[in-house]
């Protein structure tokens, strides 16, 4: 059975709205983090998607390369939680204010 | 075959080298440096001195030498011109050269007697800054190109500040190093804006030909004689003014830097401050360097000059002018240096006179004979200075006399050199100056009137020279230190013996009188400048001076001008005999009443310089201060202070929480799709 490739779209919109959904509601960091990577794999799931319609693999190997980038990313996030929760004992990201101008 | 001219660029770099070693040296490892930097001076300039003798030599057997040596600039083939540094030798240089380091080299000896043996300190500063001016001076004198010519020219300015304000510690010496710079720069100015009508309109600076390449001179007279030069044509079509008009505003632009450096009426405000400098180095910038470049820049040039009559009237007016009313303000000086001062300006006024008045050989002449005796007052008079233990007050001097006979008479030879008596040096070159500016006078009223300045001013120069003999030398000791005076070693008597036998022989070079007398062709000098590169000689000129400039000497015999400028000199050496021999002379300034005031106060030449600065020049500038603070300043700040405010005010979107930059992107993301929809039509 081939899946048309409207419903991955559709899927993938879902994840993206989901995604930024929890960006503008959320304070916790963790979810944050969640958050971006639900936006990020709905971008992967558009590449995998249309790399199948057209029978071509280069979508699929840039969705390899933007998992990769993903665990970097996720990485550096946990890093950042990790000294949020450090200075303010709490993962709140509206807690820190002060770096502007 | 390695002749004289390989070795011309070593001519100037000798003293470059001691200048580099004093410094060097000095600064590094002092003990090392014998005598703070007076021998590798001295045996710098000797080589120099040596070196020239050569190249006189050389140039004498007719051979002449006009080579570039580097090009520091080059400019795009046929639409532009290459700036470079080339050596020019020919009679004219190479006899300056010979001056040059001649004096150099004496002041350099005497320099041991008066500073190193007087106990000053920073001896290797003033050595280099002596080595840097010889290089200098040297350098300018045999520069192939005026703008080579103009940057030596400013050097020698520089140097004259470092020395001038040698003694730096003392309130006198800067400001009066500061006023010779600012004064001649102001002169310099022009020069500056003259060399570059010069580049732009000949497209080169060359004086004199080299290859088939002509110098501006010979373009200029081209252009005259009404040949097609089309670089000039173009020139003068773009600014649209004739070429005559043209040449003469050029030649007044160059002559702001003469007047300003030989400090002629009205720039010669800051020579005689310029005394506040050791009084070697007043022998060397009033004999061979820094006073010395102004005329020599004329005589370089004499060739353009010699086409444009009414700046040749002009120079001869400013000269005469300056000789009269310089030898003036000399007559009542009380310091033994004002008054040399005050004759350098004057004599450097009659070599005016005598280029003004087409007399060529007349200035050459005087330059020289003038350079030899005043080195020689000057070093005399710094003798004295040691002897007075620097007191340059002539009323507290007097009997000198007998204490110092090796002073006294080399000091009394440069002095009848310096008033014109017969046969000393002073005499010939004079007498030849006023001869010319006679002889053209009678055809031109300014000339005449020029000439008439020059003849009172030798009466004045008589009785300001012996005024100042007689009070130093003779009658008795008005003071303790008169009374005993400090002794004087070989290194202050040899320069001064040298100087002495030569101020009173070297006019024998060009006996012109003589030689009308007995018919003997004795004007060696007039025969040294006849050869040579053939657009830079005597002939040429002449050639241009009476086709181009119409100059036309009368017919007159040499021997009543002679005579009455010889008996005014006598007379005003008599008349200062009268007034101040006898053991206590009295002062007698007091019998010219209102005029004394005058005089002492040099006729107010700084009151009104001053006044001109403070008076006109500042409220101009503040004027101008104000408009590009307000006006110009305004805009800008105006324009930067709207960027800051709304700056200010826009920053507040930042609010440093994570979750508001999120929605501004998300809020950006969807304004972006809406117009891109909008735009492209999509509802």
């Amino acid at each position: 059975m081939v899946v048309e490739t409207q419903y991955y779209v559709l899927l993938s919109a879902a994840m993206f709205s989901i995604g930024v959904f929890g960006l503008l509601t959320r304070r916790n960091a963790l979810r944050f983090l969640m958050s971006v990577e639900l936006m990020l794999n709905a971008a992967n799931v558009n590449l995998v998607a249309f790399s199948t319609q057209w029978g071509n693999i280069t979508g699929q190997t840039f969705s390899l390369f933007v998992l990769a980038l993903a665990a970097a990313e996720v990485a550096v996030g946990i890093g950042i939680i990790l000294v949020l929760f450090r200075s303010f004992r709490d993962v709140d990201v509206t807690e820190p204010a002060t770096m502007r101008w | 075959m390695v002749g004289a001219f390989d070795f011309a660029a070593a001519v100037p770099l000798l003293p470059f080298a001691s200048f580099v070693v004093a410094i060097l040296a000095g600064y590094f490892t002092p003990r090392l440096l014998p005598k703070g930097g007076a021998i590798p001076g001295i045996i710098a300039t000797g080589g120099s001195l040596l070196l020239s003798g050569w190249l006189l030599v050389t140039v004498s057997g007719t051979a002449t030498f006009n080579e570039e040596i580097y090009t520091w600039t080059t400019g795009m083939a046929g639409e532009t011109f290459d700036l470079s540094f080339g050596i020019l030798i020919d009679p004219l240089s190479s006899y300056m050269l010979v001056i040059v380091a001649l004096i150099s080299f004496l002041v350099h000896v005497f320099s041991l007697g008066y500073m190193n043996d007087e106990g000053e300190t920073g001896l290797p500063r003033y050595y280099a800054g002596l080595g840097l001016f010889s290089f200098s001076m040297l350098a300018f004198v045999m520069a192939s190109n005026i703008l080579m010519a103009f940057m030596f020219f400013e050097l020698v300015g520089l140097c004259s500040w470092l020395l001038i304000g040698f003694w730096f510690r003392e309130p006198g010496p800067p400001s009066a190093a500061k006023k010779a710079f600012l004064v001649t720069r102001f002169g310099d100015y022009f020069f500056l804006i003259g060399v570059v009508a010069i580049f732009a309109t000949f497209g080169t600076g060359l004086f004199a030909p080299r290859g088939d390449e002509l110098g501006f001179p010979q373009l200029a007279a081209d252009v005259l004689a009404g040949e097609a030069v089309p670089v000039v044509s173009n020139f003068l079509g773009t600014i649209g003014l004739g070429a005559e008009t043209w040449f003469a505003i050029m030649g007044l632009l160059v002559l702001g830097g003469v007047i300003g450096k030989s400090a002629q009426f009205p720039l010669h405000t800051w020579l005689p401050d310029a005394m506040e400098g050791p009084t070697p180095v007043s022998a060397l910038i009033h004999a061979a360097t820094m006073v010395a470049a102004g005329v020599y820049l004329i005589m370089r040039m004499f060739g353009f000059y010699a086409q444009l009559p009414r700046v040749l009237a002009l120079i001869a007016l400013v000269g005469g002018f300056t000789a009269l009313f310089a030898a003036s303000i000399a007559l009542v000086k009380r310091e033994i240096k004002q008054v040399l001062a005050y004759s350098t300006i004057s004599q450097y006024g009659y070599m005016m006179l005598a280029l003004g008045a087409g007399g060529y050989v007349a200035a050459t002449f005087h330059l020289m004979t003038h350079a030899i005796f005043k080195a020689l007052l000057f070093l005399g008079a710094g003798s004295v200075i040691i002897a007075m233990h620097h007191n340059e007050n002539m009323w507290d001097m007097g009997g000198l006399k007998d204490k110092m006979p090796v002073t006294y008479y080399t000091f009394l030879s440069g002095s009848l050199a310096l008033a014109g008596i017969f046969p000393f040096a002073g005499f010939w070159s004079k007498d030849e100056v006023l001869y010319e500016a006679l002889i053209h006078g009678l055809n031109d009223p300014i000339i005449l009137l020029a000439y008439a300045m020059g003849l009172v001013a030798v009466l004045f120069t008589g009785f300001y020279t012996f005024r100042m003999v007689i009070l130093t030398f003779h009658g008795e000791a008005r003071t303790e230190t008169a009374e005993d005076p400090h002794g004087v070693r070989w290194n202050v008597k040899f320069p001064l013996v040298v100087l002495g036998i030569l101020a009173a022989t070297v006019g024998f070079v060009n006996m012109a009188p003589v030689k009308e007398l007995t018919g003997m062709d004795i004007t060696y000098l007039h025969h040294w400048f006849e050869n040579g590169i053939h657009e830079v000689t005597l002939g040429e000129y002449h050639h241009l001076l009476e086709e181009v400039a119409g100059y036309h000497a009368a017919d007159l015999a040499p021997f009543l001008p002679a005579a009455l400028s010889l008996g005014l000199a006598l007379l005003g050496a008599g008349l200062a005999w009268i007034l101040y021999s006898g053991p206590e002379p009295t002062a007698h300034t007091d019998k010219l009443g209102s005029i004394k005031t005058l005089l002492y106060n040099n006729y107010y030449q700084d009151e009104y310089q001053v006044w001109l600065a403070e008076g006109v020049t500042m409220p101009i500038a503040r004027v101008a201060d104000k408009f590009d603070q307000g006006i110009i300043d305004g805009v800008v700040n105006a324009i930067s202070s709207i960027a800051l405010f709304s700056g200010s005010r826009i920053r507040r979107l930042q609010t440093g929480r994570v979750t508001n930059y999120a929605a501004m992107l998300t809020l950006g993301l969807v304004v972006i799709v809406l117009v891109v929809a909008l735009v492209g039509g999509w509802f």
